[in-house]
């Protein structure tokens, strides 16, 4: 008589298959997907900034940034700045390329497979679109930190040191979830009990 | 259905709506709230607190390391720091906002609060020991495992435990409107 085969939660399946695939995925994009991805995210990238690569392999961004920086003690003449350039190692650029093999792991995870394909195939293209946009929302930030260190102008720093931190460093990590949450009904369905518990509260109140 | 009263579809795209308000908002005070100098020191301690905790489970488990303020340090000279964003912080500010958001009781929201923080910050010292471990084996996949890897599973585990803490929510609910 063949063993009965336990049924697992829908929390508990959701997390094997869940970090079981991440795992595999993540590995698989450190191993051979992340040359090609970041070269496609430089091709983007490239759309809007100029990107040149130097020998050991970074990036060297070119931001357009039009201001004038008025005369000072240390630097007595007015000086009109066209653009800024810095370096980004190529770690750091890997940062916006990541979410993409994260996201496909959580809906190949979820459950209702009729649904997956649907939801892999826009999600990838909004991933994509999202990671571009967060590359070239850093950039931003950080030529505005940069002007702003040599302006000394120490105005609304709270706020850019904000959004160098979540830009790089959480929003890469909640997007792919936050994507794959919008576009797959049913894991958004179980993970929030939609329509037991939000629409019966939000009645009341 | 009369009309002027919403139905259940509309209702939910209400809660929904208010969900990712509320969320948004309270991720962003927190994260704001992080950065400044006060929280800084505060989330230094709490990451040489977490440093303490692993160097002992460690010798207790019978491994080699010395400690140093937040660094656990290998006898092969390895050593690994737990920085700002490697004390599983960020990730509890998330659960912290999404349990906040969704709509339960403040008795319900206290158990998921703190239920949720002490399972992420058990899985985060797992975490922290393997890196230690990994790192002495190759520093390439210690960068994998931490920057993308690690991270990547927390938030996944964040958002298990989510769904955990909504499902036990919902249950507690059902039990309390069914009739006796």
């Amino acid at each position: 008589m063949p063993l009965p085969v336990p049924q697992l939660r829908p929390t508990t399946r959701f997390l094997v298959r869940g970090s079981t695939l991440l795992i595999g995925i993540l590995a698989l994009w450190w191993v051979s997907l992340r040359g090609p991805m970041l070269d496609l995210l430089h091709g983007a990238a490239g759309v809007f900034l100029q990107i040149r690569e130097n020998p050991s392999g970074d990036w060297i961004v070119r931001v357009p940034f039009e201001t004038l920086l008025p005369p000072t003690a240390k630097r007595p003449v007015a000086q009109q700045i066209h653009s800024i350039n810095f370096e980004m190692p190529r770690s750091d650029a890997s940062r916006f390329i990541f979410s993409l093999p994260v996201f496909w792991a959580i809906i190949l995870a979820a459950p209702c497979a009729r649904r997956n394909l649907w939801s892999l195939l826009i999600g990838t293209a909004i991933m994509a679109a999202l990671e571009v946009a967060l590359l070239l929302a850093f950039v931003d930030l950080a030529a505005y930190q940069a002007i702003s260190h040599i302006q000394g102008d120490a105005g609304f720093r709270w706020g850019r040191q904000l959004g160098l931190y979540i830009v790089p460093d959480v929003l890469p990590y909640l997007l792919p979830f936050g994507v794959a949450l919008s576009l797959h009904r049913e894991l958004r369905e179980q993970v929030f009990a939609v329509d037991t518990v939000m629409g019966r509260r939000a009645r009341i109140s | 259905m009369r009309e002027g009263i919403p139905g259940p579809h509309h209702v939910t795209h209400l809660g929904r709506f208010r969900f990712v308000l509320i969320f948004t908002g309270c991720l962003l005070f927190a994260f704001g709230l992080l950065l400044t100098p006060p929280i800084q020191s505060l989330d230094v301690q709490f990451s040489r607190t977490l440093v303490q905790v692993s160097h002992w489970l460690i010798l207790a488990c019978g491994g080699h390391a010395s400690r140093d303020a937040a660094i656990l340090r290998a006898p092969g000279g390895f050593g690994v720091e737990m920085r700002d964003g490697c004390n599983a912080v960020n990730v509890t500010i998330l659960l912290w906002s999404a349990v906040l958001a969704f709509p339960a009781s403040w008795k319900m929201k206290a158990v998921g609060l703190v239920v949720g923080s002490a399972v992420i910050q058990a899985l985060n010292i797992v975490r922290f020991i393997s890196l230690f471990y990994v790192g002495q084996y190759s520093l390439t996949w210690f960068d994998f495992a931490h920057i993308y890897l690690w991270e990547s599973l927390l938030v996944l585990d964040t958002m298990v435990v989510f769904w955990f803490w909504v499902s036990r929510v919902v249950r507690l609910d059902a039990a309390a409107c069914a009739p006796a």
